[in-house]
């Protein structure tokens, strides 16, 4: 069974939990080109690596943030969003059994 | 044509459609019809000591939520559980669930008062917001409960696992609920909500699993005296 750690509820089955979408700045509309803001909405980051996704853990109704190598599948760390420098007790691995 | 006036219509439990229309006894309690009797009272009890099922959705409750939902609560004498996934009684009759950092879920028990107070407040607060509970509730008991848990549940609820004022946000048979475990006149029982909607599907579920492991329906006046 593949893991999931909230950073509110606990270590949870993956079935709980819905996949958000990589985490991307948006680039300032006032400021930026037609060109970078196409690229925004319509370009998307495919190479595997170290990611920042959001995810939802559906019973609880929390999206949170999750760092995730897609390559590997391998889950460094989860948190709130904006919380990303509070201590170690947010660090959390996906685990298999 | 007659005029429907909505205020004369009870509304039903929404686990009634699954359960039997013609062999339960039925009362109105909390202003909701709800099966209070399935059996006579001495196989409801030995369904309680091995696995009761009870719906008890009928109980009043109240949802709110925002940055000032907390100082709202307290200011109507509530107390508070320090902590998100935890929960507290109030008045031995009403039970107070934070679900979050700032979200609480109220539940009156048989003779609370407690939620139809604050549904009775209609004054608007900035930073509280009301959250419109539509639940499926669940009584638990007998010593099988476990048993059936591990069959609908991937989470370890025995006791030394789920603290005594412990709230679980998961799933069960498939779908999102909340659990936690009570003592009911002095009878250690576990609670379980979900989604209206899903309410006749978890009560198919929980009997089938209930019957199976010698236990059944139980109905509410078990709980009433």
């Amino acid at each position: 069974m593949k893991l999931l750690t909230c950073p509110m509820n606990g270590t949870r089955p993956l079935s709980e939990f819905i996949f958000g979408g990589e985490l991307r700045e948006a680039p300032d509309q006032k400021t930026c080109t037609d060109a970078e803001w196409a690229a925004y909405v319509h370009n998307r980051h495919g190479a595997p690596g170290d990611k920042k996704e959001w995810w939802y853990h559906s019973p609880s109704g929390t999206w949170f943030i999750a760092e995730r190598n897609t390559l590997t599948d391998k889950v460094t760390r989860t948190y709130l969003f904006g919380q990303k420098n509070l201590g170690e007790e947010n660090v959390v691995e996906e685990e298999s059994k | 044509m007659q005029a429907l006036d909505i205020k004369t219509i009870v509304p039903i439990s929404p686990v009634a459609h699954a359960q039997p229309r013609d062999s339960a006894k039925w009362d109105v309690v909390n202003n909701m019809e709800i099966a209070v009797e399935f059996a006579n009272a001495d196989i409801e009890q030995a369904r309680k000591k091995v696995l009761g099922v009870t719906d008890v959705s009928c109980f009043e409750r109240y949802g709110v939520k925002g940055p000032q939902a907390s100082q709202w609560l307290a200011d109507h004498e509530l107390a508070i559980p320090s902590n998100p996934n935890s929960w507290t009684r109030c008045d031995q009759k009403t039970l107070v669930l934070r679900l979050g950092s700032s979200e609480f879920l109220v539940e009156d028990q048989l003779g609370g008062l407690a939620s139809k107070k604050l549904a009775n407040n209609t004054s608007r607060i900035a930073g509280v917001y009301k959250v419109p509970r539509a639940d499926a509730a669940f009584i638990l008991s007998g010593r099988e409960v476990l048993n059936l848990f591990s069959e609908l549940c991937s989470l370890d609820l025995r006791a030394t696992s789920l603290l005594a004022n412990d709230v679980i946000m998961t799933q069960v048979a498939g779908v999102s609920a909340i659990v936690l475990r009570q003592t009911i006149n002095g009878e250690p029982v576990y609670r379980l909500w979900c989604d209206g909607t899903y309410g006749p599907y978890m009560w198919e579920v929980l009997i089938e699993i209930a019957t199976e492991l010698g236990g059944g329906a139980v109905g509410l006046a078990s709980y009433q005296n």
